[in-house]
């Protein structure tokens, strides 16, 4: 043996430092295998927070109702659960007008339609000729109806309350129009079958309402004159076609002044 | 672990001894050896390889740490021939004669003398030229022969 070699022989690990390094080496796996998962976790948890706040926040805004105001602004407002405005979608110039000034979201949607009312293009359509027209869509309609006559108290215009459904507001939604307006489109269809929804797109409620109200007044002049010479038109009658389908805010018809209110 | 801990725990004792001549430090650096080895994913392809893999290792992680000038707290020298147990009065003196060399020559007469290593594998171990270990090797003898005369090895 070289004595270098020798000289170096008596180099040796003691048992106690082999101890310890394992023992170092056990808490380092663990150790290791945390921080090997810590980023892990903190993504995951991250990705929760994300998808907590993100699903949270959908959760929050997804309108559960729907309010559609017409005169001839027309305005939808979507309603959360909690009764707060989380959409405002304008179908007109001059919704769109009205909406580009005011902030509406986040509002309890009657102090929102208060709002609307007071604000200066959209009072200026309530004239004593105009229709204002609302029409929910709503699990509660008969609450929300009664929320909205509050709301109106003191307008000098005609105001009307109908209920819609979500199919005819994707119908509507087709035709680039509100769902108001365009359940007051198929109640005219339904007198006069002639109108279309191009037509309605350039009329204002009132204009809507009053050839409702005009084409209302001769089908029951006509119903009249019929019965009394016999003859039996319930089913060409719109208005029981309306009843079956649909409810006013009213409950009783679906389309028509019967179905809502006036406040002159 | 245990196996390789059990192995190699001397040599890498004897490297880290005779680089830092400090037990402190010797045990850090043991400790870190021994958990590079833990985390190192490769495979070896025999226990040769795994030796050599092991050396470098050390003798790197030797290196690093005297880099650190805060951590350059060298024991005298007789507390480091304590460390090191040298059973009598003549390897005692050898062994004294090494330590005191310059780290490179240190290095290349521990895998040449000690671990028999030749200039070709200690040139692959410590990624040198072969030429360079040989004049390493043949400095350090002359320096260790000055001092211990012709039968030091």
């Amino acid at each position: 043996m070289n004595r270098i070699r020798e000289s170096m022989e008596g180099i040796r690990a003691s048992s106690e430092l082999k101890a310890r390094t394992l023992q170092y080496l056990e808490r380092r796996r663990g150790r290791r295998g945390f921080s090997l998962l810590r980023p892990a976790f903190a993504l995951a948890a991250l990705c929760l927070l994300l998808l907590a706040g993100t699903g949270g926040y959908a959760w929050y805004s997804a309108p559960v109702s729907y309010i559609s105001m017409d005169v001839n602004p027309s305005i939808e407002l979507g309603i959360n659960r909690f009764g707060r405005v989380t959409t405002a979608e304008a179908y007109n110039r001059d919704g769109e007008d009205v909406l580009r000034r005011l902030s509406l979201k986040n509002k309890p949607y009657a102090q929102a339609v208060r709002n609307l009312l007071e604000d200066e293009t959209f009072g200026s359509y309530l004239t004593d000729s105009a229709a204002l027209v609302f029409t929910i869509i709503s699990d509660k309609p008969d609450d929300m109806r009664r929320e909205l006559e509050s709301a109106v108290t003191g307008q000098s215009c005609q105001v009307l309350t109908y209920v819609s459904d979500s199919y005819c507001m994707q119908e509507a939604h087709s035709h680039h129009m509100s769902f108001g307006k365009y359940r007051a489109y198929q109640e005219l269809a339904e007198y006069d079958r002639s109108v279309t929804v191009e037509q309605c797109h350039t009329m204002s409620m009132g204009e809507i309402q009053e050839r409702i109200d005009g084409c209302r007044s001769e089908h029951e002049q006509h119903h009249t004159n019929t019965t009394d010479t016999g003859q039996n038109i319930e089913q060409e009658s719109p208005g029981q076609e309306d009843t079956e389908q649909g409810s006013t805010g009213q409950g009783n018809t679906g389309h028509g002044h019967h179905g809502g209110h006036h406040n002159r | 672990m245990n196996r390789a801990v059990e192995q190699y725990a001397d040599m890498v004792q004897r490297i880290c001894l005779v680089h830092l001549r400090n037990r402190e430090d010797t045990e850090d650096v043991f400790q870190n050896v021994f958990l590079k080895y833990m985390l190192y994913r490769g495979d070896f392809e025999n226990s040769e390889h795994e030796k050599a893999w092991l050396i470098r290792v050390t003798i790197n992680a030797c290196t690093d740490w005297l880099r650190s000038l805060s951590r350059r707290r060298c024991l005298p020298l007789d507390a480091a021939l304590k460390e090191c147990g040298a059973s009598d009065d003549s390897s005692r003196e050898v062994l004294e004669a090494v330590l005191q060399l310059p780290d490179k020559y240190r290095r290349v007469i521990y895998l040449f003398y000690y671990e028999g290593y030749s200039a070709i594998e200690i040139a692959g171990i410590l990624g040198r030229k072969e030429n360079t270990v040989y004049t390493w090797l043949s400095r350090a003898k002359a320096i260790l022969r000055e001092k211990l005369g012709g039968e030091w090895a």
